[in-house]
């Protein structure tokens, strides 16, 4: 049992970039596993495939484990055969590694919370995500998004005058819903009180959410801007795992805010998006901001508590359920606030269980709607998901991510339940009061 | 790698997500086939035009159009994008149009 076959540069590199990965964090949870197997029951992949051992938490965390121990770990040095250690060698060992820790695992972190031991696997899967990709091992829908990140600032590779052009558009268009000439979105305007960042998917092909935004912010009489540059929350560094691209995205957006002085940053509805921004972003860059942040769900629902704008539940008649965004509630604790909001903006609320940092992921978080190569696996582990969506007996399916909006639409489609997809900020947007301009003349 | 199989025996290579591989295989037939498959029964004239228009910027610019370009060019209102292909522009649209599957989280 000695390592003695040859070892391809890639998986070399790999070995040397996983030391300098092993914090406090990863060790702990490199080493703290006992195999009791409450995780099983935690992950969307295993109840969907009950027969399939290869999706238990536990057994794909162990093929990232079994490198430690054979390299970093003493035991595994001394009897691998005992501890079940071994490396990696070539080329292909790599890629079945990709399969495993992008195609089997959505980072949704359910197991890492219900773990007794504290075993948080999706980060050390992330982890483990970052070193391939530093040799080029990864799927192909994440090499070119993250390649679009890296190069043009976004990661759909949205050009700065198509950007412009469909902000312009939805200020036109927001003019005459309003009747309103000073309706609009402000843009690089210095000193606001909020500088609002979005996804990229909302410029690209649905610029609908945008529009609800930019009304909502309009009748909450908000002090607001979009900037022209650095307006991509979104970072791929989340999925892919690498730190400096994170970094590197975050800063842009952290970098623009200060530029314009903004007094806080708010996200629009995404998961992963709120997550790296708020959470992560500041760690990957090295930086620390002087700004809040804050996801806009938590804005929309300080105006209507402030008595900013006001709604009418009437307009929202049909029934709604809410899914948590895993990077929202499971990573961020952000669900009492969502449902605050829904119960005000309609009328008929149902819950759907398990709940808040309890739900299921999307099925097609952790970078996983870019991965067509894993897409059928993806759907057949959704089953678990859908019957969660059905049992809600709900018509509309609200969350407050984009990802998910993606995700949740694609399993409604191929389990055929018929329902539909909302963000909060479109129920708001509906239900939101335009006040009557009062044209009476003077006596 | 699946394989969509439509007309008289006619079979073609799509990824997993049923987006085609060679954008060059496209031709009317296929697209008819790839509608039926994003619940589009009948491709209407209008159905064409946004199909249209997403190829041949796809074969010019190698990438999708981003919606507010489709819009202007081909006059639908969003609105009208979304009745045409109810599941989007990027999934319903690209697909037909033979583009491969759009980048990113979508």
């Amino acid at each position: 049992m000695s390592d003695s076959p040859a070892r391809s540069q890639k998986a070399q590199k790999v070995l040397e970039r996983f030391a300098k990965k092993l914090n406090r964090q990863m060790v702990g949870s490199l080493l703290a596993c006992v195999h009791c197997g409450m995780c099983t029951d935690a992950c969307h992949y295993v109840l969907a495939n009950p027969g399939d051992p290869t999706f238990a938490p536990a057994y794909k965390a162990d093929q990232v484990r079994r490198i430690f121990k054979r390299h970093f770990d003493w035991t595994g040095r001394v009897f691998p055969w005992w501890v079940k250690a071994k490396s990696v060698y070539s080329d292909d060992d790599l890629e079945q590694l990709k399969d495993i820790i992008f195609g089997k695992c959505t980072n949704c972190r359910r197991c890492s919370i219900n773990c007794p031991m504290g075993v948080d696997f999706a980060t050390f899967n992330r982890m483990a995500r970052g070193l391939l990709v530093s040799v080029g091992v990864m799927p192909e829908g994440v090499a070119v998004a993250s390649k679009d990140q890296w190069e043009l600032g976004n990661q759909m590779g949205v050009l700065r005058e198509d950007y412009l052009e469909t902000l312009d558009w939805v200020s036109e268009e927001l003019r005459q819903e309003l009747g309103d000439p000073n309706a609009g979105i402000p843009i690089d305007v210095m000193n606001c009180d909020v500088v609002y960042a979005i996804n990229p998917r909302e410029i690209k092909y649905d610029p609908r959410t945008i529009a609800d935004a930019a009304k909502i912010f309009h009748l909450a009489g908000e002090n607001w801007t979009m900037p022209s540059e650095g307006w991509d929350m979104t970072n791929f560094g989340l999925f892919s795992g690498d730190d400096d691209l994170g970094g590197a995205v975050a800063r842009r957006l952290y970098d623009k805010v200060e530029e314009l002085r903004g007094k806080k940053l708010v996200i629009s509805e995404c998961g992963h998006g709120y997550r790296s921004t708020r959470c992560e972003g500041q760690n990957w860059g090295g930086v620390d901001v002087d700004f809040e942040m804050e996801s806009s769900v938590i804005t929309m629902l300080r105006y209507i508590k402030e008595g900013r704008i006001r709604i009418d539940p009437f307009k929202n008649n049909k029934s709604y359920t809410y899914h948590d965004s895993c990077n929202n509630a499971r990573s961020c604790g952000l669900f009492e606030e969502p449902r605050e909001l829904l119960q005000i903006v309609c009328n008929d609320f149902r819950e759907m269980y398990p709940n808040r940092a309890e739900n299921y992921c999307c099925t097609g978080g952790g970078g996983a709607m870019s991965m067509s190569e894993y897409s059928a696996q993806r759907l057949k582990s959704a089953k678990i998901k859908a019957d969660q969506l059905k049992a809600t007996g709900a018509k509309v399916v609200v969350t407050s991510c984009h990802n998910c909006v993606d995700g949740l639409t694609d399993l409604i489609r191929y389990y055929k339940l018929g329902m539909e997809v909302m963000q909060l900020v479109n129920l708001v947007a509906n239900a939101a009061i335009v006040k009557e301009k009062v044209t009476a003349a003077l006596p | 790698m699946p394989w969509l199989e439509f007309g008289n025996g006619r079979k073609i290579e799509v990824d997993e997500d049923g987006f085609i591989k060679d954008p060059k295989a496209w031709d009317e037939e296929l697209a008819v086939a790839l509608a039926k498959i994003e619940g589009v029964d009948q491709m209407t004239e209008d159905h064409w035009k946004v199909a249209k228009y997403l190829r041949d910027y796809y074969l010019e610019f190698g990438t999708a159009p981003v919606i507010r370009k489709l819009c202007k060019e081909t006059g639908f209102s969003l609105k009208q994008i979304y009745e045409l292909y109810p599941s989007g522009p990027a999934k319903g649209g690209c697909k037909v149009g033979g583009l491969p599957k759009p980048t990113g989280c979508v």
